[in-house]
C-alpha cells in the first residue's frame, strides 16, 4: 500500500519554528485538530525542530545559571498538579471546538461578542494579533451568508457541520480558498449547525442591497 | 534577588521588530552566523545530525523528566539543565538576543520545563522537541503579526483528507524515530535549509535572499527533505 502522501507546505515549516502569523497558526491548529493528515505534518515539522536544537552549538552559560535555576524553583513553591484549562465559556457549542480555537473564541466574546449580520448567521472577530481577518461564522442549516466579494484571499476551513456553495459542499477539516474574483453564497448544510473559520487579507466588501444597509450601518 | 518569573515579552518583542539592514537579509546576527560561516556551519550540522539518531541519550532524558514530574528531582533537573541550556541559549542568540537576554530566556524556559515537566508524554514526542515547543511558544506569545504564509493553489492543506489507511494512527513518538534517521542521512545543503524552514522560521524568499540560492530551489530542497523525512514509499511526482 502507498502509504498517504503528506505534501510539504511552508505553512508548516513556520508553524513549528513559530514565525507564522497568528491567524494563519490558528487555521494550521484547528485543521490539525480536525485531521490526522496535517496532525503528522505538524509533528514532523516539530520533531525535526527537536532534533535541530538537540544539535545546536553549546553556547556556555553564566557560572551561577544553576543556582539561579535553583532559586526560581524555590520561589515557586509546591508545585500544582496539571489542571486541564477549561474554556470559562459555558456554551457546549463553543466547548466542544478545538481547543485554541475555543479559547480564542472565549477571549474574543468578552472582548467584542458575536454580531448577527442576518438571521441564521453569527459572526465573531476573533483577535489574534494577525495582519489577517480572522473570524468564527456560525451558520445554522439552511441559513445563507450574504453574497460578497473578497477583496482578497479567503481561507475558510469547516469545524463543525458544513456548507455548500456553487464550488462544492465542505465538511469538517475542509479548508477552501477563495480568491478577489469569486463571489459565493454559502449556505449551512442540514444537520448539525455549522462553525467555520475564516482567515482574510484585507476587508470583506459586501455586494447587494444587504452591502449597502451594512456600510451605511457601518459594520 | 528576586528572579523574573514572568516571560520576557519586551525581548521577544524587541527580536520581532529586529530590522533587517544588511543587504542579503540577514539580521546583523543572522548574517555573522549565516552567511559569513556557511559552508562550515553545514559540515557541523551534519555531523551533529548523526549523532541526534542516538536513542540511549533521548531516553535518558525522559527518564529525567520523569524524575522531575514524580520526585522533584533536582538531579534530574540539573542534567536537563546540562545538556539543554546552553543549546537553548544558542538558539535564543540565533534568534536575535544579546547574551544577558539569552540567559534570562534559557532561565525562564527551564523553569517552566521544571512546572510543566507533568505534561510531558514520552510517546507523543522527545523531550528535545517538547522542550524546543517551549522556547517556540515564548516566541509566539510575544510577536504578532509575524510573517506571513506562503500559500500555492496546490497547498496541502486544500486537499481533501484522504482515506484513513488502517495502520496509520502512528504514535508521535514512532514519528519522530522515523525523521531523525531520515535526517541523519539527508546531505548538507538539505539539513541547512530544514534549519533554516522548521527552527529558523525562515519564509522561501527569506532562505532564497540568505543563501543567494534561488526561490525555486529553495522550495524543491525543502520538499525534497520534508519527503525524505517522511520515509516510506515515495509517491511519483
Amino acid at each position: 500500500m502507498t502509504e498517504n502522501a503528506i505534501p510539504y507546505s511552508a505553512l508548516y515549516a513556520a508553524y513549528a519554528a513559530g514565525t507564522l502569523d497568528p491567524g494563519y497558526a490558528l487555521l494550521v491548529e484547528t485543521q490539525g485538530a480536525l485531521r490526522q493528515d496535517v496532525r503528522r505534518a505538524i509533528a514532523m515539522s516539530e520533531a525535526a525542530a527537536g532534533a535541530l536544537l538537540e544539535a545546536e552549538a553549546a553556547a556556555p552559560m553564566a557560572a551561577n545559571a544553576l543556582d539561579r535555576a535553583f532559586a526560581a524553583i524555590d520561589a515557586l513553591g509546591p508545585v500544582a498538579a496539571p489542571s486541564r484549562t477549561g474554556t470559562p465559556d459555558d456554551a457546549d457549542e463553543i466547548g466542544r471546538l478545538p481547543a485554541p480555537l475555543a479559547e480564542a473564541v472565549s477571549r474574543s466574546v468578552a472582548a467584542e461578542g458575536w454580531k448577527s449580520p442576518r438571521r441564521g448567521i453569527g459572526r465573531l472577530r476573533l483577535d489574534m494579533g494577525s495582519a489577517a481577518e480572522v473570524e468564527l461564522f456560525r451558520i445554522q442549516p439552511g441559513a445563507s451568508v450574504p453574497r460578497h466579494t473578497h477583496g482578497a484571499n479567503e481561507y475558510t476551513l469547516v469545524v463543525t457541520g458544513g456548507y455548500s456553495d456553487g464550488t462544492g459542499s465542505y465538511g469538517p477539516g475542509d479548508l477552501s480558498l477563495k480568491g478577489p474574483d469569486d463571489t459565493h453564497t454559502p449556505v449551512g448544510d442540514e444537520g448539525e449547525v455549522c462553525y467555520a473559520l475564516i482567515v482574510r487579507d484585507g476587508a470583506l466588501r459586501l455586494t447587494g442591497m444587504i452591502g449597502v444597509m451594512q456600510r451605511i450601518l457601518g459594520h | 534577588m528576586a528572579t523574573e518569573l514572568r516571560p520576557n515579552y519586551d525581548t521577544f518583542a524587541r527580536l520581532a521588530q529586529g530590522a533587517k539592514t544588511v543587504s542579503c537579509g540577514c539580521t546583523p546576527k543572522a548574517h555573522s552566523r549565516y552567511c559569513d560561516q556557511n559552508l562550515t556551519r553545514g559540515a557541523n550540522l551534519k555531523a551533529t545530525m548523526v549523532r541526534t539518531a542516538d536513542l540511549a541519550q533521548r531516553e535518558r532524558h525522559a527518564s529525567c523528566m520523569n524524575s522531575i514530574a514524580c520526585e522533584q528531582s533536582r538531579e534530574a533537573f540539573a542534567e536537563l539543565f546540562e545538556f539543554f541550556a546552553p543549546r537553548l541559549k544558542s538558539y535564543m542568540q540565533r534568534l536575535g538576543a544579546n547574551e544577558s537576554e539569552a540567559e534570562e530566556l534559557v532561565q525562564d524556559v527551564m523553569i517552566t520545563v521544571w512546572r510543566k515537566a507533568g505534561m510531558y508524554d514520552p510517546r507523543q514526542a522527545s523531550v528535545s522537541t517538547w522542550i524546543f515547543r517551549v522556547a517556540r511558544n515564548r516566541r509566539i506569545d510575544a510577536q504578532r503579526r509575524t510573517s506571513r504564509p506562503e500559500l500555492e493553489p496546490d497547498e496541502p492543506m486544500l486537499q481533501p483528507a484522504p482515506a484513513e489507511q488502517p495502520d496509520a494512527a502512528v504514535a508521535r513518538g514512532q514519528l519522530e524515530e522515523q525523521v531523525r534517521a531520515q535526517m541523519a542521512n539527508l546531505p548538507e545543503e538539505q539539513l541547512v535549509l530544514l534549519q533554516a524552514a522548521f527552527y529558523d522560521g525562515l519564509s522561501h524568499s527569506e532562505i532564497a535572499e540568505t543563501y543567494g540560492i534561488p526561490l525555486g530551489t529553495v522550495k524543491s530542497r525543502i520538499r525534497l527533505a520534508f519527503m525524505k523525512m517522511r520515509g516510506g514509499l515515495d509517491a511519483p511526482t
